[in-house]
């Protein structure tokens, strides 16, 4: 009952200044949206970092245990495909190239890194949005197939394809005719993506040993258990390979970039600086309102208000101005989400957990600032009242 | 029933000061009685009245305020003691984003067992008996100097006190206003037979007391006591 009343009282003094209130608001509603923005361009990095091998749609992988990215992938034996065959839980293994060349944009003349992913289309362990329609057409000699989702900068093929139909375009130094487009999306480590059978791959390729591969797409017959099936390929297999499950590779690829790189703390370290700001203007706002009104405050405590219940009401403030801040920080960055989202092409979008975690984050930062004010509590000294 | 303030020895010294500012002091006054304490400015009345209102913690003596000793008491028992004593001061301190009825019903919301519907027709009454009737929805800040200080008095009253502690009410008031709040006080004071232990310099106002108590440097130089002795 006293939390209410204490709460009530909160709510009037904030609303007394109705200008202080706005700033407070607005100080509060930066810090949230300067936090989501940090926190949704970490998130999209790692996302985007897995795009591939979600897209894969493997139950289990096999990677070179020194592979430390995948756009960097060490080579393993393509013997390995071949020889998991012989467990009776596995239907499909496709062994899978990945590399990285030039890609001329045919508008501008201009090169640009492109990442290439080579496998046989025909096999059904990789399920890339419209590949299906284009497999005969990439069956034939160098032919490729687009990611429409690659950056603008390897120009308007999308828009080519759909007006005339397929056209040819220089890879690796080599003429290459786009017969269609998968969708995929593009990562910190690829700016576009273009997909072709083994054989075009090495076309293009041409000092790879047609004996390695970088990347191996295992699929299980219905109702294998991945788990076991991994546990018995690790245990036949030679060390120069490693066995990942589908949710193990996306993990691992993320791992490189929150733990290989600076990225994931200069986020961090971004959303830190965020909420400092934002505290610093909370805590401004709570002090003066305690300061100016330190004569109520000694005349509440002399007749008979705890120092308790006016902690009560400037922590009743400070957790106002943060739900109060964080919903226009939260729709405010719904709103930056999308068009930072069409810009980039990261796949930036809100979701429950981030939500929660940045209203936990500005709660906390509001709280800490309610406690640094409260300390000017102490010169409310009743006794100076007479 | 004793008496609602009974003190004896009481001493006080600041931190920083060499010489006391109260000197075994004693002083009582009984059930439903007006005392006005005088004196010159730094004769000690103002600390009397913060140790005898709980606000300050007592160094020695003994201090009985509506029954409780205040010598060796806790925090928690001088708040829970200021509970139950209306404070009015030399400024209204009114909570200014308040009306005069929250300000007043501020003084209520203090006891658990209270509604909001009957604090705030509690405060109307009190505000009625103020003559405020018609402002209750005002804010400070659009009353006069002297509807502030009645508005502070209604606050004082409003818990139903045992006893009213007041350091120059009318100090910031000019001669009329001032008069008619310090009537007003002792008015009600009168009808509800509360005791009021009031600090004052002016002139003007020592004929509504029932006694004058004078002090001087830190001691009380006449009528210690009530006419009548002490109501035991």
């Amino acid at each position: 009952m006293t939390a209410i009343l204490a709460a009530r009282l909160a709510w009037r003094q904030l609303l007394s200044n109705r200008a202080r209130l706005v700033s407070a608001i607005a100080g509060v509603t930066f810090a949230c949206v300067l936090v989501f923005m940090q926190l949704g361009f970490r998130g999209a990095l790692f996302d985007s970092a897995s795009n591939l091998p979600r897209a894969l749609q493997g139950e289990l992988f096999l990677v070179n245990p020194l592979t430390l990215v995948m756009f960097r992938p060490e080579p393993i034996a393509r013997v390995r495909a071949s020889q998991v065959l012989a467990d009776p839980d596995i239907a499909l293994s496709v062994p899978i190239y990945l590399a990285q060349t030039k890609f001329r944009n045919p508008e501008t003349g201009r090169q640009r890194t492109i990442q290439l992913i080579g496998f046989d289309p025909e096999a059904g362990a990789v399920h890339f949005e419209g590949l299906e329609a284009l497999t005969p057409a990439l069956k034939r000699i160098d032919t490729i197939a687009f990611d429409r989702r690659s950056r603008p900068e390897f120009g308007p093929i999308t828009p080519r394809l759909e007006q005339s139909g397929p056209f040819e375009v220089e890879v690796g130094g080599r003429a290459m005719l786009v017969v269609g487009l998968v969708a995929l999306g593009t990562s910190f480590g690829a700016d576009g993506n273009a997909v072709m059978t083994e054989t075009n791959f090495r076309r293009i390729v041409k000092e790879r040993q047609p004996s390695k591969t970088d990347l191996v797409a295992i699929r299980l017959k219905p109702g294998a258990d991945a788990q076991a099936v991994k546990q018995r390929l690790t245990t036949i297999l030679p060390r120069d390979v490693m066995v990942l499950t589908g949710p193990e590779l996306i993990a691992w690829e993320r791992s490189y970039w929150e733990k290989g790189t600076p990225i994931g703390f200069i986020f961090g370290f971004g959303s830190l600086m965020g909420l400092i700001v934002g505290m610093v203007i909370v805590y401004q706002i709570l002090f003066s309102d305690i300061a100016t009104h330190l004569k109520e405050y000694a005349t509440l405590k002399a007749i008979g208000y705890s120092n308790h219940y006016l902690r009560r009401v400037v922590m009743g403030a400070a957790l106002m101005l943060a739900v109060f801040g964080f919903i226009p920080g939260f729709l405010g960055s719904i709103a930056l989400y999308s068009l930072v989202a069409k810009a980039t092409l990261l796949p930036l979008a809100m979701d429950a957990a981030r939500a929660a975690a940045v209203f936990g984050l500005i709660f906390a930062m509001c709280a800490s600032a309610g406690l640094l004010a409260m300390r000017k509590l102490g010169e409310a000294n009743p006794a100076d009242m007479f | 029933m004793s008496s609602p303030i009974a003190l004896s020895g009481v001493s006080y010294t600041y931190d920083k000061g060499d010489r006391p500012v109260l000197r075994e002091v004693g002083l009582t006054i009984a059930e439903g009685e007006i005392v006005l304490l005088t004196g010159p400015s730094g004769s000690g009345k103002t600390t009397l009245l913060t140790l005898v209102g709980a606000l300050r913690a007592m160094q020695s003596g003994s201090c009985t305020v509506l029954g409780q000793q205040l010598m060796g008491a806790s925090e928690a028992q001088r708040v829970a003691l200021r509970r139950r004593i209306g404070f009015i001061f030399q400024q209204h301190n009114l909570l200014g984003f308040l009306t005069a009825r929250q300000n007043v019903a501020m003084a209520l919301e203090l006891d658990p067992a209270s509604t909001e519907r009957d604090r705030l027709a509690r405060a109307g009454e009190m505000l009625e008996a103020v003559g405020l009737g018609a402002k209750a929805e005002s804010l400070p800040g659009q009353l006069s100097g002297g509807q502030r200080q009645r508005v502070a008095v209604a606050r004082a009253l409003a818990a139903r006190p045992g006893l009213v502690l007041a350091d120059e009410p009318t100090a910031a008031l000019d001669r009329q206003s001032g008069q008619d709040v310090v009537r007003l006080l002792t008015d009600l004071a009168r009808q509800r037979g509360v005791p009021i232990l009031l600090v004052t310099h002016d002139p003007r106002i020592l004929d509504i007391a029932d006694r004058i108590v004078a002090m001087e440097d830190g001691r009380i130089t006449s009528a210690p006591e009530p006419a009548t002795g002490p109501a035991i």
